[in-house]
């Protein structure tokens, strides 16, 4: 206890504590609450199996395919296509808001480096806006 | 009243604070700050993916925060000058967090951003901020620092979870390495102990490296560490400039005599270079003002988007600096220094070419020509020997019917012979736009270029039958 007294005795322990525990704890959030596997931000997940996902997202307004790459600068494309699920919902949140009252579309088939595929959404993103 | 000794013996302490040579911390913090310099100059290339409105931040609810194409670019030119009189000591109190803030905003207004080893820099750069860089003592004089031990830590931090990430049974198998690595190094692994092993080495080591906080462990992990990230450098994956960057932290592992060995044998070499101080201090004036116009002449040669106006601002700086007569030679030389470094990695590297071809490229394909023709034309005047740039920019032009977007075809035919593509370009604005026999010459200069291009042979063909039609 008194050794906790004196790491939380001034404004500068504090800060490192909080800075060390933020840091040790931040990456746990990958591991034990996250619902995109792909998003390894913060977690310190370096060459990961899961960074070598290869996806393809796919939108479709009134069934036609919409190009991604003259919506969106490519390097959104690029990042939609490491499965990063918080920018395939943003994409087709932009694309509802640019095509209101229209049906649109998200998929996201995903391939993994073992070879098992999973694809996720094939709805109506303006209606169900999480994948 | 007790004596203060005996109240240290009983308060308990806690005790984070790192004690190094001042020659560690200055040796350490001008190839950090230099590296980090020349990592927000390479950036600037990616400037072109920012704004054009949409964006998603790292953290929720920031999206709007996100910088634009200027604003990025600029922000990594303010970051490369402030990096740079960092490095050289220069106004550090203000100059880190400035960086911290402007790196932060950077890194966390967009996800574009995908390179962990920023989020890195992000961090650290924060307790960088109260580190005591300028701290005047002599360079085999003990300074002490806690946040220095605590970006230690945060390495520590690092290696530990990169560690548990490859827990995992397809790294543990060599698949996930092995599906990264490619080249020289990927030959030499797969001759000798495999791919396997050394994917059980990488966790292992970085376990190793956990300990890096701990001076005990100094002697041993210098080595280990900058080994394995040369190792890293040696596999020529594209994570920019992450290896050199831990190597360059790994200075503040080295153990501390190395530098206090290295201060003594080069006390001579400090004499002088203190005598010449001394005469450069009596001179200051005619150094500040050489270093003043010097660096404008730098900034006007540089080509990168905004160096001039950055250049006016941190003139301006410099000057009130010089008027308040603080450190009036050193500010100065740190100033032409920064200057000089954006003008010469932008003569020896293709960034300013890179942004405003990639301008160009993705204003073109978001449909946006009047970005694109700016940036095609920027690009043509940059690299009058690109091609790619004439032919981008005459098509733009004679898209709204410039004719002088001829003259860009007819340069990009100069400089590449051996495509049709400006040729079939050139041919079908021609043929709409009732010149006929013309159009159909460029289709077959075209043809004769890339024999085998189908669609200069197809457009001489149909250009000849509506030829034979009239």
């Amino acid at each position: 206890m008194r050794w906790l007294r004196a790491l939380l005795g001034s404004w500068r322990n504090r800060f490192i504590a909080v800075f060390v525990l933020a840091q040790l704890l931040l990456p746990l959030r990958y591991y034990v609450r996250h619902r995109d596997p792909h998003d390894e931000r913060f977690a310190w997940r370096m060459f990961s199996p899961m960074r070598m996902v290869q996806c393809t997202p796919r939108f479709t307004l009134a069934g036609a395919p919409i190009d991604l790459r003259s919506e969106f600068h490519e390097a959104w494309y690029e990042i939609a296509a490491r499965g990063r699920f918080v920018v395939v919902e943003a994409l087709g949140a932009e694309l509802c808001r640019r095509h209101p009252d229209q049906r649109i579309e998200a998929e996201l088939a995903c391939t993994y480096l073992d070879g098992t595929q999973r694809t996720y959404g094939g709805y109506n993103i303006c209606s169900v806006p999480q994948l | 009243m007790k004596p203060r000794s005996d109240d240290a013996a009983v308060k308990p302490r806690f005790a984070f604070e790192l004690d190094v040579p001042a020659a560690k911390l200055a040796f350490g913090r001008v190839v950090v700050f230099a590296l980090l310099a020349a990592d927000a100059l390479a950036q600037i290339r990616h400037a072109p993916r920012y704004g054009a409105g949409f964006n998603v931040a790292q953290l929720p609810g920031l999206d709007a925060l996100g910088p634009g194409r200027v604003g990025y670019g600029l922000g990594e030119l303010v970051l490369a000058y402030a990096f740079v009189l960092i490095a050289c000591g220069v106004a550090t109190r203000w100059l880190v967090p400035l960086a911290a803030v402007i790196y932060n905003w950077l890194y966390f207004g967009s996800q574009l951003d995908s390179y962990q080893h920023h989020y890195l820099v992000a961090m650290l750069l924060i307790i960088a901020c109260f580190v005591p860089w300028q701290r005047e003592v002599a360079l085999d004089q003990p300074v002490r620092s806690w946040a220095l031990r605590l970006m230690l830590v945060q390495l520590g931090i690092v290696y530990l979870w990169a560690a548990i990430s490859k827990v995992d049974p397809l790294w543990l198998d060599g698949s996930a390495l092995g599906g990264q690595l490619h080249g020289s190094l990927r030959s030499l692994i797969d001759a000798t102990i495999g791919m396997r092993a050394v994917a059980i080495l990488v966790p292992l080591t970085e376990l190793a490296l956990v300990l890096v906080w701990m001076r005990p462990a100094w002697p041993y992990l210098a080595s280990l560490g900058i080994l394995f990230h040369l190792g890293i450098v040696w596999t020529g994956l594209e994570i920019g400039l992450f290896a050199w960057l831990m190597i360059g932290l790994y200075l503040f592992v080295v153990p501390d005599r190395v530098y206090l060995a290295v201060v003594d044998r080069l006390a001579p070499v400090r004499a002088r270079a203190t005598e010449l101080a001394a005469a450069l201090d009596r001179r200051r004036w005619i150094v500040f003002a050489v270093a003043v116009v010097a660096g404008l002449a730098c900034a006007i040669a540089c080509r990168l988007p905004g160096a001039f106006v950055i250049a006016i601002v941190a003139t301006v700086c410099v000057l009130a600096a010089g008027l308040r007569r603080r450190r009036v030679v050193t500010v100065a030389l740190a100033h032409l220094l920064a200057l000089a470094t954006w003008l010469a990695i932008d003569r020896t590297t293709s960034i300013a070419r890179d942004y405003y071809k990639f301008w160009g490229g993705s204003a073109r394909r978001l449909n946006d020509p009047a970005a694109a023709e700016t940036a095609y034309r920027h690009l043509s005047e940059l690299a009058p020997d690109d091609a790619s740039a004439h032919f981008n920019l005459g098509r733009l032009l004679l898209a709204h019917d410039d004719v002088t977007g001829l003259d860009e075809l007819h340069a990009s035919q100069r400089l590449d012979r051996a495509h049709a593509r400006a040729y079939i370009a050139e041919a079908q604005w021609l043929a709409t736009h009732d010149r006929l026999a013309d159009a159909v010459a460029a289709a077959q200069a075209g043809v004769a270029a890339e024999p085998n291009d189908a669609e200069a042979r197809n457009l001489v063909t149909t250009l000849l039958a509506r030829s034979h039609a009239r």
